[in-house]
């Protein structure tokens, strides 16, 4: 189903008749009304005036589209926009279908996307017609770092004995992720061997983990909190600059002595040819729902991810950066030819 | 263990509340439509609800989620049988045996097995998960990628028993769906492998698209070279209706086929397909009339209905208790919990156990609503069957392309299903088993995901597989479904091979 609203209470009774809609309606492709709109015609003083469009390139329930709802749902809450905003999942191809139809609508202000991990990686691998050069940055609005964890039997007590060892395994979730990103680093600065083993999904990932088939594990706190707090896994290190209020033992690689500085950086997108006026707009917009309670509470208690707001411009460089780090890795795997 | 029953006595109790019944209520009816539907199946039923069932709030957007997800394993099986179009890929085993007795006039009986069987499969699989959620979810824990590659080649030896009159015919059609799963990028190191340039095969081919096209539109293109027309009886009253006997008649294939999917679906990273796959082999190998199957052998129906549905609440296990999403649908449920505030993980068991024995709660009571359901609707479906072709057929493409294009909403998927219509109808005209080819395409590439983990994680070193005992305990019995059917033709050369 193509169009959802997302932040209206319904109750199970109340919501029957739109549920029976929506099951007869399946796969009738959301037909919102935002065509093409050129970026000439622009009229700041009337905008926003007709429903966003926001484009969640994955399925529902993962984390570009809880991000996405989350957000519209704390715009609304504040009402900070006069208008709906519509969540659109538009899945397929590892997000190059969803980001593909949102890089189109070039000079379309009524068009907005979230941030991934395959945002980088499917286009380096060639698996999409667009890249982050056909997008324009708006902010970033949260950051999820990675904790390196290990299973709580685990001999592994601290960095000193990741160092000391010859060879160690982790998980990835495919060849190129945040996670095989991190291992290969650590890789490369503490020379010693690391097999990052690629599985199908963060869950299968676990299940070796604690399964203690794999020797560590870089994962979301999202994931890893609930297993430090009920005695299955311990912490090693943090992949952030400073310290995790919600870990502060855990020291950061950095502290450990390597140069190791990656978190996975949340944030909004638009298409090429955005007025600046625009960009501004929802500049403000999202820096007051990244200031405010209720993003606080909706999303980053609940994710246990990190407050880091970042403008267009440092969130541009933050993208660039960002993709020179997929780039090196993919090369690096002979993923890349150059 | 009573104390988890009386846990559950009271969560059943708090699912009676009226908000939680129609939340489940919902959550069956979409999932059975879902389910029914050709190429929807649990997983984009259980996405595309979502946002709307987050709406209902806490404990009832779960209920209605997992509504959907054990709904579709009944739903799936109907357009299975009466269409022999799997209405999803857990009920592609049903397909086979199912729709061999509809073409004879007994879709009511057929049907009725698979009411029995889903309802059978769900009471044992639920069973098992609130007698034995921790103890299991620890143990499915033991089974890394070693030892999944070991089961997983224990399934695939199977291929001799269902590959068809010919072992060649089989085996070429194993390797044909061997290849097909290794379209796309390479799951280990990347490179894209078969694509031919073509960024829609990047992904790979998707299952349930594959099977849509290879035993629906096959039977349908095939069916353009025939004469038209319905079946010849007139529909009986009783070829209409569930047959009793034959519940007591498959009791035994029904109660190790529930036990079997349950174990493997509560596996990370395997699914309810891989379980059916195995239970038909299993029922088919053990049947005194092995050549039954295939030509509308009623165990054909019981065994995967019965392993999907358990194995569908068997894979509810590592995600309850925890944490670990094993299947795409869960990992939905995963986002689910997430959004309506819950911390799955380890501790939800205990910190929110009052809502973890609801939702188990609501299991109970979804599964006698779909039991109801579906045996109420059974007189009125199984009537499809006599309907003519000529006019049916038409009706059922065009719900077939938009299930199929409804998926990803592609256009490549819809030429996906048609190509596999095609090579299906060839099949069928070279008298080629088309089970061998899925076998191969479902299993073929965790075979081959879980070998290379494997052999990553040893360093190259095969002798992994002999040191593990559960892996060890599984190439033995993948040695002995191949050796033993030898040597038993060996010793008595005439009769049916058996174990």
């Amino acid at each position: 189903m193509g169009r959802m609203i997302t932040h209206r209470l319904l109750s199970p009774v109340s919501a029957m008749a739109a549920v029976a809609l929506v099951a007869l309606g399946l796969g009738v492709q959301g037909c919102s009304g935002s065509g093409e709109e050129s970026a000439s015609s622009f009229d700041a003083s009337s905008y926003p005036d007709r429903d966003i469009t926001m484009v969640v390139p994955f399925g529902a329930g993962g984390g570009s589209d809880i991000l996405s709802r989350t957000i519209a749902s704390v715009i609304q809450e504040l009402d900070l926009v006069p208008v709906e905003i519509v969540i659109e999942n538009r899945t397929g191809g590892s997000g190059a279908i969803g980001y593909d139809y949102v890089a189109k609508q070039a000079g379309n202000p009524y068009m907005l996307a979230s941030l991934s991990v395959s945002f980088f990686t499917t286009p380096l691998l060639g698996a999409s017609p667009v890249n982050y050069a056909d997008f324009t940055p708006i902010a970033a609005i949260a950051m999820s770092p990675y904790i390196m964890a290990v299973r709580a039997g685990s001999p592994i007590q601290s960095i000193d004995d990741i160092k000391a060892a010859t060879r160690l395994t982790t998980g990835t979730t495919g060849v190129a992720s945040d996670a095989a990103l991190l291992a290969n680093m650590l890789q490369n600065q503490s020379g010693v061997t690391i097999d990052a083993v690629p599985f199908d999904g963060e869950g299968e990932i676990m299940a070796g983990m604690l399964g203690g088939h794999l020797d560590f594990i870089f994962g979301n706190p999202v994931e890893i909190l609930p297993n430090i707090q009920a005695g299955t896994l311990r912490a090693i290190a943090v992949s952030t600059g400073e310290r995790l209020q919600t870990l502060p033992d855990v020291p950061t690689l950095k502290e450990l002595g390597f140069d190791i500085e990656h978190a996975q950086v949340r944030g909004v997108l638009m298409p090429l040819g955005m007025p600046p006026e625009v960009v501004a707009y929802w500049e403000d917009i999202l820096r007051q729902v990244a200031m405010s309670d209720a993003w606080q509470r909706a999303y980053l208690d609940r994710f246990k991810e990190e407050p880091r707001f970042a403008e267009a411009e440092e969130f541009a460089q933050i993208i660039e950066g960002t993709d020179a780090l997929y780039s090196d890795i993919l090369t690096e795997l002979g993923l890349i030819q150059q | 263990m009573l104390d988890a029953f009386a846990l559950l006595g009271d969560g059943i109790w708090q699912a009676t509340a009226p908000e939680l019944l129609a939340a489940t209520l919902i959550g069956v009816v979409i999932g059975l439509i879902v389910g029914a539907l050709p190429g929807l199946g649990p997983t984009a039923g259980v996405a595309i609800m979502l946002p709307v069932a987050v709406g209902f709030g806490g404990t009832a957007a779960i209920a209605a989620l997992a509504g959907i997800y054990y709904g579709a394993m009944f739903g799936g099986a109907v357009t299975s049988i009466l269409l022999g179009i799997p209405g999803d890929a857990p009920s592609v085993m049903t397909v086979i045996d199912g729709h061999a007795l509809a073409k004879q006039g007994q879709a009511g009986r057929a049907l009725g097995m698979s009411v029995y069987a889903s309802f059978l499969g769900g009471v044992i699989g639920l069973v098992l998960l609130v007698a034995l959620a921790a103890p299991v979810a620890r143990a499915a824990l033991a089974f890394g990628p070693t030892e999944m590659t070991a089961l997983m080649c224990f399934a695939l030896s199977f291929v001799t028993v269902l590959g068809g009159r010919n072992l060649m015919k089989g085996f070429t059609a194993l390797f044909i769906g061997v290849w097909l799963g290794m379209i796309g990028l390479d799951p280990i190191v990347g490179p894209a492998r078969y694509t031919f340039g073509f960024i829609e095969l990047f992904q790979g081919v998707d299952f349930p698209i594959v099977a849509v096209g290879l035993f629906g539109l096959s039977e349908m293109f095939l069916s353009l070279s025939r004469r038209v027309g319905a079946l010849a009886e007139r529909p009986s009253l009783r070829s209409l209706l569930p047959n009793l006997p034959d519940l007591i008649k498959s009791w035994w294939v029904l109660l190790w086929s529930s036990v079997v999917g349950f174990f493997v679906g509560v596996l990370p990273g395997l699914g309810g397909t891989a379980a059916t796959m195995l239970t038909y082999a299993m029922a088919k190998k053990s049947s005194r009339n092995p050549s039954e199957f295939g030509t509308g052998a009623i165990q054909g129906v019981a065994a995967p209905e019965a392993a999907n549905n358990s194995a569908s609440y068997g894979s509810m296990i590592p995600l309850f208790t925890l944490g670990i999403p094993g299947s795409a649908t869960t990992a939905v449920l995963f986002g689910g919990l997430l959004m309506i505030g819950l911390q799955p993980g380890p501790r939800l068991f205990v910190d929110n156990a009052d809502f973890v024995w609801t939702i188990f709660g609501t299991f109970w009571i979804g599964n006698l609503m779909l039991v109801v359901l579906t045996a109420l609707l059974i007189p009125f479906l199984a009537r499809i069957v006599f309907v003519s072709t000529a006019v049916l057929y038409p009706i059922v493409f065009a719900l077939v392309i938009f299930g199929v294009y409804s998926i990803n909403y592609s256009m490549g998927d819809v030429t996906i299903a048609l190509i596999a219509g095609v090579v299906g109808y060839i099949m069928l005209k070279l008298d080629y088993a088309p089970v061998p080819l899925v076998l191969g395409l479902v299993l073929g590439p965790l075979v081959e995901r879980g070998m290379r983990r494997t052999l990553i994680l040893s360093e190259g070193d095969l002798s992994v597989f002999t040191e593990r005992p559960i892996a060890l305990t599984f190439l033995l019995m993948t040695v002995a479904v191949i050796v033993v059917p030898l040597i038993v033709t060996r010793m008595r050369p005439v009769g049916p091979p058996s174990i």
